[in-house]
């Protein structure tokens, strides 16, 4: 393989990797906020759902994949406010209210989803047209490419840049480690949480709408296969950092590459096997890393309670 | 009355009362008559015979679920990994089918049920050892644990194991006569039903008479003080979640092997997540799950009843269930609230 070759099997690496990774970016990013106030929110899996639902049938309605990602996202938030009330307002408890939003996510989306099976939606356009495609490494990354892609790294930067360099963030960071330093500051600890779950809720619909109406542009029931729960893993590995989020989730969109391309190489392997690798991937990062937890650390406190502590 | 008595009593009333007024707006919403449509899944749920046996026929998968969430939850630990166990003892428990299908019942049938315990045990002890020696959080590793078992049973079906004479459909050969739990009461109820009804009742007297429950009570309410007197909680807590993995496991194979005839994926219709509603909706008690069990089975037989008769599509069961769930959490913490205050 000579090296115009090379890069360009680089570049269409490296797109494969963004274009699966995207959606998971959101729904880590998400969780990862909602966890920084002290709550663990299972439910993403059902906001992912209902995102991707509501999303992909805005979409194609309306024919505007922008309206579509709006509403993916509204439609998350509003399901996340359930967690917020049974959480905050009842003081249920989290893990409970997480299953509990989820199956309510389940189930809608399969009972209101049959009407958009089947429809037809058109995702953004590249970021660049054919005429690039020539271009060595950057070509194929161009061409396959959507702007949702960089806009989700970006978002992804931000988080990170406001959790760790503002007044806000410093706030919501309190409120993760002890509700006593925050009420002793001025800060009202539940409004942040309900904040953070909120925000979590937009951020995993968000990611719905793009796995729905980007990447594979149709809607399946239970389309999202567990990639919210996924999250939930992730986030630890990422040691509850956004900065964090982007290299774990890029590393574990590399390995759903990696397996899409062993498939599409004729591999004679099963499917089903190689569909079992993003869970164990995910499963092995979390092993490592709960390992080392006592030296790596960077857990909020406040989600001691919820995960349980090694007393 | 204890105020915690009181306190269940007005959780039980007010979650009930918002799941009957919650399930109304969904129904009025979809465009059906609410009452009317509730009233008629009550029949179908436990009106006739007929009925109600297929309302134990859910119940039971359900209720094995539940206890394997119920034994774990005992020591603190939230595991969601029922529907994982459930496919893998289904899984292992056919191995035995599939490979010894002519040999007789005497032999094959413990074997199957016995494989299928083990495999459901395997599964579950895994998410245990990750918890207990590697501090893996239980939730988390039961949930992703779940998809790969339900992978594995479809890498067989439309594989190695998949029937040749079954004209494309991926499934198993049908089980022989030899492999097939026995029905009881003359209907498709089984006998899996009995022995889940036995397990709850033989968990319920472990924990609370026996030197083991008080040691699960101890290690969960601290750990330190327990070691101090000798209860090691790496070994509680591969055995409690072994023990709800064998459960959910012999559920599987029970489920396989009575209802489905051979096997094929969808074995289960959520009832690892429903089983971990019915855990929580019986406060995390073996015997109080027994009812609320066969009240959400018949809840799913409805849900399926009405999609034949009125094609309301049956994912509406599902729908339920959640606002079931969301009215009951909320209920027990608006009553922890008010008792609260009272103290």
């Amino acid at each position: 393989m000579n090296e115009t070759e090379a890069l360009a099997v680089a570049g269409s690496w490296v797109a494969a990797m963004l274009r699966s990774s995207t959606p998971l970016m959101m729904v880590t990013l998400g969780e990862t906020l909602t966890q920084r106030v002290g709550i663990v929110n299972l439910g993403v899996e059902g906001q992912m759902l209902c995102g991707a639902c509501v999303g992909f049938a805005v979409a194609a309605q309306t024919g505007s994949p922008v309206l579509g990602f709006a509403a993916g996202a509204a439609a998350g938030l509003l399901l996340s406010l359930i967690h917020a009330a049974l959480c905050l307002g009842f003081d249920a408890n989290q893990i409970g209210s997480g299953i509990a939003v989820f199956t309510l996510g389940l189930g809608l989306t399969s009972y209101f989803g049959r009407a958009a099976i089947g429809g037809q939606v058109t995702g953004l356009a590249p970021l660049a047209g054919a005429n690039v495609a020539g271009v060595p490494f950057a070509g194929p990354i161009l061409t396959q490419l959507t702007p949702i892609a960089p806009l989700a790294i970006l978002i992804v930067l931000a988080a990170g840049f406001w959790l760790y360099r503002t007044r806000t963030g410093l706030n919501w960071r309190v409120v993760g480690e002890s509700f006593q330093t925050a009420r002793a500051l001025g800060i009202r600890p539940l409004l942040v949480q309900a904040q953070g779950i909120l925000i979590g809720g937009l951020l995993s619909g968000f990611a719905g709408a793009i796995l729905s109406v980007d990447y594979t542009q149709t809607w399946a029931n239970e389309m999202t296969k567990g990639r919210g729960f996924v999250a939930v893993g992730l986030v630890i590995v990422a040691r509850w950092n956004p900065f964090y989020v982007l290299p774990v989730v890029l590393l574990f969109g590399l390995s759903e590459a990696a397996t899409l391309r062993l498939q599409a190489t004729g591999l004679t392997f099963s499917p089903y096997l190689i569909s079992c690798l993003p869970y164990v991937v995910c499963l092995i990062c979390v092993i490592v890393v709960s390992v080392r937890e006592g030296r790596i650390g960077g857990m909020p406190a406040q989600l001691g309670s919820v995960f349980g502590s090694r007393n | 009355m204890s105020p915690a008595t009181s306190m269940r009593i007005v959780a039980v009333i007010g979650g009930g009362a918002a799941f009957v007024i919650a399930a109304a707006i969904f129904l009025a919403a979809i465009g059906r008559p609410p009452l009317a449509t509730l009233s008629q899944m009550v029949l179908y749920a436990f009106g006739d015979s007929y009925s109600l046996s297929e309302s134990l026929v859910k119940a039971t998968p359900i209720l094995f679920c539940a206890l394997a969430v119920i034994l774990p939850a005992r020591l603190g630990l939230i595991t969601v990994g029922g529907e994982g166990q459930l496919y893998l003892g289904a899984l292992t428990g056919t191995a035995v089918v599939v490979s010894f299908p002519a040999a007789p019942m005497i032999l094959l049938l413990p074997a199957m049920l016995a494989a299928g315990a083990v495999g459901g045990a395997l599964w579950g002890g895994i998410a245990g050892v990750l918890r207990a020696r590697c501090n893996v959080n239980e939730t988390i590793s039961t949930l992703l644990m779940n998809y790969v078992a339900v992978l594995l049973v479809s890498y067989v079906v439309y594989g190695a194991w998949k029937d040749p004479t079954s004209l494309g459909w991926p499934a198993t050969i049908p089980f022989p006569k030899a492999a097939t739990v026995p029905g009881v009461f003359g209907t498709r109820a089984h006998a899996g039903l009995i022995a889940g009804i036995l397990a709850a009742v033989i968990l319920h007297i472990a924990v609370t008479h026996t030197r083991w429950g008080i040691a699960l009570r101890v290690l969960a309410g601290n750990r330190k003080v327990a070691a101090m007197v000798g209860f090691d909680f790496v070994r509680q807590t591969l055995l409690v979640m072994a023990i709800g993995g064998t459960l959910a496991g012999f559920a599987g194979i029970c489920e396989t092997s009575a209802i489905q005839g051979r096997l094929q994926g969808g074995i289960s219709v959520g009832y690892g997540l429903t089983g971990f509603l019915v855990a929580w909706l019986s406060g995390q008690h073996f015997l109080r799950a027994i009812p609320i069990a066969i009240l959400v089975g018949g809840l799913i037989a409805a849900g399926d009843a009405l999609q034949l008769y009125s094609k309301i599509p049956s994912a509406s069961a599902t729908i339920l269930q959640g606002l079931l769930f969301v009215a009951a959490l909320a209920a027990s913490g608006a009553a922890g609230r008010r008792s609260a205050r009272h103290e």
